[in-house]
């Protein structure tokens, strides 16, 4: 299988210009703003079916297109490098190994939409990260491949690298344009999208860091053998993360629409410990769980849908039969319960109380109609929030209550009385 | 201009209208907390989500513009089961304080749980703490960040309305907190707002503390007396229980809606300045240390004039009328001296220092009726020459409105005045300095007493109702000159200050074809 | 507080973006390297600097988890404790912190030298159970790695 995102990791001193460039670096970019319109660009990306690899799955092309040209407001390009999903984390390894890959892919995508100015959003824990992209924002400077009349052409493009400081939140889009704005990650209410409204008020794409990454090889060998790659709709490969009760945890580039058993048992090494599989998470923490019987689905957006969960951010956790799924919903509740932004009464108080409510069933101290009311309340934060992170606490913590409702009601104590705490 | 329906009732609206402020207009009350007419949409508390046909979604009314031919629905079950949910997160960490919180009985949480909630509680939790519980965070604000529902008002306020910035929302998910800057008080000119604005019991009023259950309270239209801005009020006040408060009937002042006007504020001067209209009031004519009857005192005034109007010195009458007078009072101030009394010389012009003043509510006149004063009165002389004459021994009858002329002139003289002047009359409501030197002192009602009108520095003319009767045996001050006027042996025939604003209109140009039904409780601006 | 010197530093942040506000992030890191913390008078002066009201800084640095209004430790411990390190240890790794430093989470050692932590995923699941040690990460924990750890930055 021909590499792409992960066609330079592992190499030495892969995140250096000199070595980028031996390999066809920065061609697809003269290209396209030397042989091509910005339109045919964005045209090109829509065929290829690339998808948003950062957790929504939009058609990346088609989000380009939103941007109005007629709007007189500069463009912005952000990338979304917050890679807060846990089970996640491929980002780090474009940042740390192929950062050159993510800048050629910004100045194709800023060429497209009518942009001249990007910033890169990295979250602020990933301090390796961020020093290798500064560094390669500095070379490609230097070489003429950032700034103004970049490559011998009259197009100009700035890069700022800007640092998060801890916050899941921020990796919703537009609580990470607040952020890039100075101000605490509340994502904001929508319509307007940030394809009319965003950055500084200004027209603004978001995409994660793969995604871009990906733009590149695109352009060089184009729409038509990227799509060939992957599903129907789902084209190309992407950097899987496997995590959790696996022989071999890491990044494994596959095509969109392998299966999830090829993944875990093919790639990652199977279970350890001759242990057997009892629940994975197959897109990152807000992904609604599966069992084991479910595990022959395709790995793209659609497939997943198709089951109830999502293909989400590629973030697989793999959860052997020792684990307490009690426990694990505890773990995912307070997750949610500490990254929740506070905005909303539904998320702020919900996500709190949900997390409270397992904990205690969790250690005991709840008995029959805590866990009657359970499914009710974390099925009411969903749906009637700003943005999704409430659905994805109703989703992802619900989805354990569903499918393993034998466990949580043997945690239930009929005895414990609650003047007991 | 977009025709929708929300319930089956039809309205236009200009376009940008938000489905709150349409159902508004059609007396549709959608539930809200975050929203607030006068601050920027925040739209976090989520109660006032309403179903909008064709859209999967439940949207939030505070923030989704109409659309030509949109269709709404604000009870329709769905809606219905949203605002419980909604309430019981809201209510999972709040506080049951309602039995020593000053908001019951006008607490949106207790409102909307009474008229949406109706559920049984399934909390089995311990609540969250928070740090601040009762803390003073300036000299008129109390702070309880456990009832506090994070719907931002007051932060939205701070920022843009009295542009002073002092609150922030600290930390984030369920232990969010909010407060002022650490160290920072909250002591601007506009703090008292924040606690009208929110809608629980997390920002209380210090003055109003334990004071009195609003459910107590009679609530009287007003306007503020406190400068030239006449900022609509409310007077809340209690009348059932004068033994609590010792024997006080007003509990507070609250701002009146008025958009041409002060919008929904009152500067904190205004809305804690209400301890007058109980305290320290004149309560019985007296005639120096005696207490004497009105008809005494009526009797003492009349002789003397009488006396002047035969010798014809009616000149000798010296008038200090006030801006504090409504226009009822003033046009009949005018119609005694300077019409039946010819000669008496009358003006309202003291010289006081001009106070402070912004570029918001508050204005350098401290008066409410200038505007009022300066079109009835039609002052022909000047205050500081009748004080220069008092002071002389050119006038016999000094008859002043209010004004504590110690204050303005001096002690010496006021001494003067009273050695010089035969008859030194004081009618007003309070006591003061000048209070000590007059003659006479006729107790006065203040402006929650009188039905009547003042003119504002818009040149607005506006009315104000009477809460309650007058104090003890204080008069109107348009009725003590009325009495005055019959003793004299002309008769004004006023039974009401409606009549007197009649002729007001009849006869002064800028009133003309005024009633007090055209004005009703929003004001009419003078031709 | 800010020198000339120190502005300059600040300024050359400040210049990158459209508004002056946006750097607020990079700028209280930069603030935090130099001091250690966040303090007031860090805040009233980027404030001022900014032209924004300080309540409004002080509400970034208390909403993100990385600016610490409080000295930490020389040497802090921020210990992941999300689905997959907890999958592979890592409530035994934070008991074995507890018991080795004797503190508890969010805590610092009387000589200054150690604090810890617990924080959500840091994007290191392959290295579970794994922890941030200062700007470095650190997986693959064990009782013996968390041992050299300690001794190294003792």
């Amino acid at each position: 299988m021909e590499k792409i995102a992960s066609r330079h990791f592992g190499q030495e001193n892969s995140h250096r210009l000199e070595n980028y460039l031996k390999d066809n670096g920065y061609e697809a970019a003269r290209k396209a703003i030397t042989q091509m319109t910005p339109a045919a660009v964005i045209d090109e990306v829509k065929k290829s079916n690339l998808r948003g690899l950062g957790g929504a799955g939009f058609p990346t092309g088609t989000k380009w297109s939103f941007i109005p040209q007629a709007n007189p407001k500069p463009k912005y390009l952000v990338i979304n490098g917050d890679e807060g999903e846990p089970g996640t984390f491929k980002d780090k390894y474009i940042f740390e190994q192929d950062p050159h890959a993510l800048l050629e892919g910004i100045i194709i995508t800023c060429y497209a939409i009518g942009s001249h100015k990007a910033y890169i959003y990295i979250r602020g824990e990933y301090v390796k990260s961020l020093q290798r992209v500064q560094a390669a924002v500095d070379e490609a400077y230097k070489g003429k491949y950032l700034g103004k009349g970049i490559m011998g052409t009259g197009f100009d493009i700035e890069v700022v690298v800007h640092p998060g400081a801890g916050a899941y939140i921020c990796g919703e889009e537009t609580a990470l344009l607040e952020s890039l704005e100075g101000k605490k990650g509340f994502p904001r209410l929508k319509p307007p999208f940030p394809a009319v409204v965003g950055l500084f008020g200004c027209p603004t794409v978001i995409n994660n860091v793969e995604t871009i990454a990906c733009v590149p090889p695109i352009i060089n060998k184009g729409a038509e053998w990227y799509a060939k790659l992957g599903s129907e709709k789902n084209g190309g490969n992407r950097l899987f993360c496997v995590s959790g009760h696996v022989v071999k945890p890491g990044v494994y580039e596959l095509p969109n629409g392998t299966t999830l058993r090829e993944i875990i048992y093919d790639h990652a090494g199977g279970i350890p410990n001759g242990r057997k599989l009892k629940a994975v998470i197959p897109g990152g923490i807000s992904a609604p769980i599966l069992t084991p019987d479910q595990i022959d689905v395709k790995m793209d957006f659609d497939s997943l849908k198709a089951i109830g969960s999502m293909a989400g951010s590629g973030g697989i956790i793999v959860m052997d039969d020792t684990t307490d799924m009690v426990w694990a919903a505890m773990i995912a509740a307070r997750f949610f319960a500490h990254e929740s932004c506070g905005q909303c009464s539904p998320c702020r108080e919900g996500s709190g109380w949900v997390y409270r409510n397992v904990k205690r069933l969790y250690h005991g101290h709840a008995r029959e109609h805590d866990l009657k009311n359970l499914p009710g309340i974390v099925n009411n934060i969903g749906g009637n929030t700003i943005c999704a992170f409430g659905d994805a606490v109703s989703m992802s913590v619900g989805s354990y209550v569903t499918k393993f409702r034998s466990e949580f009601e043997a945690k239930v104590n009929k005895n414990y009385a609650e003047s007991n705490h | 201009m977009p025709n929708l329906t929300i319930d089956g009732k039809q309205v236009e609206v200009p376009a940008g209208t938000t489905i709150i402020q349409a159902a508004d207009k059609l007396g549709i009350n959608i539930p809200r907390y975050c929203y607030h007419p006068a601050l920027p949409v925040s739209g976090n508390c989520r109660i006032c989500m309403v179903e909008v046909e064709k859209q999967p979604k439940l949207q939030i009314a505070c923030y989704t513009p109409v659309a030509d031919g949109m269709v709404v629905k604000t009870n329709s079950p769905k809606v219905l089961e949203v605002r419980k949910t909604v309430l019981e997160f809201l209510l999972v960490n709040h506080p049951v304080d309602c039995p020593v919180c000053d908001q019951a009985g006008e607490c949106k949480l207790q409102d909307y749980y009474m008229e949406h909630g109706q559920y049984d509680s399934r909390l089995g939790d311990v609540k969250v703490k928070k740090e601040k519980k009762a803390f003073s965070i300036g000299p008129t604000v109390m702070l309880d960040q456990e009832r506090c529902i994070l719907c931002t008002r007051c932060v939205r306020f701070a920022d843009t309305i009295s542009k002073t910035s002092e609150f922030g929302v600290f930390s984030r998910g369920d232990h969010s907190q909010l407060d002022v800057y650490p160290g920072k008080q909250l002591d601007n000119n506009y703090s008292g707002n924040v606690v009208d604005i929110c809608p629980v019991g997390a920002l209380t009023d210090t003055d109003f503390r334990f004071k009195c259950r609003v459910w107590y309270l009679s609530k009287t239209k007003s306007v503020c007396p406190g400068c030239s801005m006449g900022c609509n009020i409310t007077v809340e006040w209690d009348k059932m229980r004068p033994h609590q408060h010792k024997k006080a009937r007003v509990m507070r002042l609250k701002p009146r809606h008025n958009p041409e006007v002060n919008d929904y504020w009152i500067c904190d001067k205004g809305r804690y300045n209400y301890r007058f209209i109980d305290e320290n009031r004149i309560h019985h004519p007296q005639l120096k240390d005696t207490l004497i009857s009105w008809d005494q005192a009526i009797d003492t005034i009349v002789s003397t004039i009488k006396d002047l109007q035969k010798s014809s010195r009616t000149n000798r009458i010296g008038v200090i009328a006030s801006a504090q007078l409504t226009n009822e009072d003033l046009f009949v101030v005018r119609k005694f001296f300077k019409e039946t009394l010819k000669g008496a010389q009358v003006d309202f012009r003291v010289p006081e220092k001009s106070g402070d003043k912004d570029d918001f509510l508050i204005k350098a006149d401290k008066n409410p009726n200038t505007a009022g004063a300066v079109n009835i009165l039609q002052a022909d002389a000047d205050v500081n020459q009748i004080v220069q004459k008092a002071k002389s021994g050119e006038i016999d009858v000094l008859y002043v409105f209010g004004h504590d002329l110690v204050k303005l002139f001096g002690k010496e003289t006021v001494a003067q005045i009273e050695k010089k002047v035969k008859l030194f009359v004081y009618q007003g409501s309070n006591v003061n300095d000048t209070c000590s030197y007059a003659h006479l002192n006729l107790p006065s009602s203040v402006y929650a007493e009188k039905e009547g009108t003042f003119t504002n520095c818009q040149n607005k003319v506006q009315r104000i109702w009477p809460a309650f009767l007058p104090l003890a045996e204080s008069k109107g001050d348009w009725e003590i000159i009325s009495l005055l006027s019959a003793k004299l042996g002309v008769p004004l025939t006023y039974q009401h200050p409606e009549e007197i604003f009649k002729d007001i209109a009849a006869s002064t140009a800028p009133f003309a074809e005024m009633t007090y039904e055209k004005i009703s409780d929003k004001g009419m601006i003078l031709k | 507080m800010f020198t000339a010197e120190y502005l300059q530093e600040l300024d050359e942040i400040t210049n990158k973006y459209e508004q002056k506000r946006a750097a607020l992030l990079p700028l209280l890191h930069k603030v935090q390297e130099k001091e250690g913390l966040i303090t007031p008078e860090a805040e009233k002066s980027l404030a001022e600097y900014l032209g924004i009201p300080v309540v409004h800084v002080h509400e970034v640095v208390s909403f993100y988890h990385l600016f610490h209004q409080k000295k930490i430790g020389k040497c802090h411990f921020s210990v992941c404790q999300t689905t997959a390190c907890a999958l592979r240890g890592s409530e035994e790794i934070i008991e074995y912190i507890e018991k080795k430093l004797n503190i508890k989470p969010g805590e610092t050692t009387p000589d200054g030298k150690f604090s810890f932590g617990l924080v959500e995923c840091l994007g290191a699941c392959e290295l579970a159970p794994m922890m941030q040690c200062n700007d470095e990460y650190k997986g693959f924990l064990d009782k013996k790695k968390i041992d050299e750890l300690i001794e190294k930055n003792k």
